[in-house]
């Protein structure tokens, strides 16, 4: 193309173009120089050794605290682990997919009798009968989600509730599958005949399931949840097959249930139908949310203290009971005992975390765990994720 | 003038469509008042042939105490779009209060203390839980009313103590009358005859009442009501008191039956049924719960004492379970809802 223009105009451009390059240039030194300024925060020798040291504290919390504690503690700890597969499990639907499962406890439960009733009655091994309960987790969370998934949102929660007080009330009450009253009994696996070894393996569990759950996350699959459950509507016209990925989520769920289940029934070396109540199906939502939904270390530590504090673990070692009994004798507050403490606090945790604190546990230690990773601590960093119950949608 | 309006919108959307059917219009136009009135015989019938015709007392009188809840809870849905996990705990509340009262203040007042109590603790959940989280997702809140439930049943646990209490009934004649020679007490009349008399004051309330109407413009357009000049929150704490007080009327009134009660028993018998009622009446009709409660209360009654059925522990939950999955796979508009 020839534009025959003045020699004027053409220099005219010229010197337009150079001023124009010289603004780039200058822009990119500019921004060069911010780059310089804002290089990466890289935590001093001095910070790098209490970030070390906080996190050494921490396993050392996990692994070497219960290695000196008695029988009766350690049975706990192990709850407190078991207690947290069971919440990343609720995790997966109410944090992933916004579905709410009321009845978890009857996929718990289930798969405690299953692995004991496998154990004891047909001395089935300790892995087989473990592998099973999860295969009947998933199974029945295939079935019923085959149903229910149909509507979602607030009858899908009415359909698993109602589900639970079938497990609890019918299922649980077949005498030859559940023992009767006094229960099955579920002998310690012989690799971890120990309570302290049952704790450890409890804990290589609990590891691995926060893996599967973590590349579960990383998957197509994961992403496609974490956006229908953003929306569902959008999700399908992006080609998410919604109903798919849900019953996916809800298999997952279950899963995680049985095995959660089954490991608590060789915790407790017995099973005993009326522990699997529509309280606990309460406490395990609670436990999840006040937790808070999507933060891996926010559910585990919310599910671990709800385990802790529901078996009246931490009510015993806070000596608050004698606070309790002293409010007894001299006000007319009653005494409350470390039974029924879980069932007062939790909810009043779970209400003000919805009203107050939407992003749970998790939301408030994150500071600190940037921290760890080796950012600068700032009490307001919330990070990149955004977390709300709010995204729990109907 | 608001009534005048909101009147005509409700009277132009349920005019029913030109009918080319004659005289026949009347049932074949009505087909959801000819499915459950079919419904009703086909159960009855059934029933007759199994010999289980005791079990249509007993459910008929039971299905009263789900109805008087199902219709809590489509008041609620129908207001807040709320699943009210908390409904059965008004009534337990309700019976707390009552056995505290009675013996100070007498039955009757203790009475309406007890529904006063229900009420306070509607209002107060209204306030302090579905407030301030009005405008999210209604699964939020209906995590947060199991999580009331959950208080209340706690609370009773640690004030009421892990034991049965006894408490005698309203009006103490056992055998009143004796229908299909089922003998039927004075406190299951006084059962029932609430369910009807609350269901038709709800009805004429809704259809009368400048603030029935508001209520129902507010569950259809809240926006608009709003731009009409009425304050939605503060209807939503009338509805809360409201529903709260039915729940108190079912708990104070259907606990003596049993003769005992404990922490979360009404939670525990009559939530499931209860929420299977509205849904089987399609959540948002009023005279739907009514029917669901019959029928669930009938179909559990039978399942219970239907001879073949000895072996299952637990005959009551899984009909019910049935039930509400046959419902809604099939017709999750429920008997006498709309579509959506």
């Amino acid at each position: 193309m020839t534009v025959a223009g003045p020699r004027v105009d053409l220099d005219q451009a010229e010197a337009a173009a150079e001023a124009r390059a010289a603004a780039v240039e200058a822009e990119v030194v500019e921004k060069a120089k911010a780059e310089a300024y804002e290089a990466p925060f890289k935590p001093s020798p001095i910070g790098w050794f209490f970030r070390v040291a906080l996190a050494a504290a921490l396993v050392a919390l996990v692994l070497v605290f219960p290695l000196d504690r008695p029988l009766s503690d350690v049975r706990l700890f192990s709850q407190a682990a078991i207690y947290a597969i069971i919440g990343l499990s609720l995790n997966v639907l109410l944090g992933y997919t916004g579905q709410i499962s009321l009845g978890h406890q009857a996929f718990v439960g289930i798969g405690s009798f299953t692995s004991a009733y496998l154990v004891t009655v047909q001395q089935w091994p300790f892995a087989a009968a473990v592998a099973v309960a999860m295969a009947v987790g998933g199974l029945q969370a295939l079935v019923l989600g085959g149903v229910a998934l149909r509507i979602r949102g607030l009858y899908f929660a009415l359909v698993t509730l109602s589900y639970g007080t079938v497990a609890s009330d019918s299922l649980f009450g077949i005498t030859r599958f559940t023992g009767g009253g006094s229960g099955q009994s579920a002998p310690l696996p012989s690799f971890a005949a120990t309570p302290h070894r049952y704790y450890y393996f409890c804990l290589l569990v609990l590891a691995v399931v926060i893996w599967v759950d973590y590349r579960m996350m990383q998957t197509k699959g994961g992403r496609a949840l974490l956006a229908l459950r953003e929306n569902p509507r959008v999700a399908s016209t992006f080609g998410i097959d919604v109903k798919a990925y849900t019953l996916f989520a809800f298999v997952v769920a279950g899963v995680f249930a049985g095995l959660g289940g089954a490991l608590l029934a060789h915790k407790n070396e017995v099973v005993q139908a009326q522990d699997y109540n529509f309280q606990l199906a309460l406490i395990f939502v609670i436990m999840t949310v006040v937790g808070g939904l999507r933060s891996r270390s926010g559910v585990v530590i919310g599910s671990a203290f709800f385990a802790l504090l529901s078996s009246g673990y931490l009510i015993e070692k806070a000596k608050v009971e004698t606070l309790f009994r002293f409010l007894a004798d001299n006000t007319f507050i009653p005494f409350l005992s470390k039974e029924v403490a879980a069932l007062v606090l939790g909810p009043l945790l779970l209400l003000l975390t919805l009203t107050l604190y939407p992003g749970g546990i998790g939301q408030q230690i994150r500071p600190i765990q940037r921290w760890l990773a080796g950012h600068r601590f700032n009490l307001h960093d919330r990070g990149d994720k955004e977390v709300q119950i709010s995204d729990v949608r109907a | 003038m608001l009534r005048g309006r909101l009147g005509r919108r409700r009277s132009s959307r349920l005019r029913p469509a030109t009918n080319r059917l004659g005289p026949l219009a009347g049932l074949v136009g009505q087909p959801r008042r000819l499915l459950a009135v079919a419904g009703v015989v086909a159960v009855v019938g059934l029933f007759v042939r199994l010999e289980l015709q005791q079990a249509v007392v007993i459910g008929l009188v039971g299905g009263a105490a789900y109805g008087l809840l199902a219709l809590g809870l489509v008041l609620i849905y129908k207001s807040s779009g709320v699943f009210n996990f908390a409904q059965a705990e008004f009534g337990t509340v309700a019976v707390y209060a009552l056995y505290v009262l009675k013996g100070p203040l007498g039955y009757p007042l203790a009475l309406v203390g007890a529904l006063l109590a229900a009420v306070l603790m509607g209002l107060v959940v209204e306030r302090l839980i579905v407030r301030p989280l009005f405008d999210s997702p209604r699964v939020t809140l209906l995590v947060a009313t199991a999580g009331v439930a959950l208080m209340a049943i706690g609370l009773q646990f640690w004030i009421g103590e892990a034991k049965l209490r006894r408490i005698e009934p309203a009006l103490s004649r056992p055998d009143r009358i004796a229908v299909l020679r089922q003998n039927v007490s004075d406190q299951q009349l006084l059962l029932v005859a609430a369910l009807l008399a609350l269901g038709v004051l709800l009805a004429l309330f809704f259809s009368r009442t400048n603030l029935g109407l508001a209520i129902l413009g507010a569950s259809q357009e809240p926006v608009a009501t709003e731009l009409a000049g009425i304050s939605v929150r503060r209807l939503s704490s009338f509805t809360w008191a409201l529903a709260a007080l039915l729940g108190g009327v079912a708990g104070v009134l259907f606990a003596p039956i049993s003769g005992t009660f404990g922490p979360g028993e009404l939670t525990r018998g009559l939530l499931i049924p209860a929420f299977t009622a509205a849904v089987l009446g399609g959540m948002t009709s009023l005279p739907g719960a009514f029917v669901g409660g019959t029928l669930v209360g009938v179909a559990q009654a039978g399942a219970i004492s239907y001879k073949g059925l000895e072996a299952l522990p637990g005959k009551g939950t899984v009909i019910v379970f049935l039930l509400l999955i046959t419902v809604l796979t099939l017709r999750p508009q429920g008997l006498l809802g709309s579509r959506a």
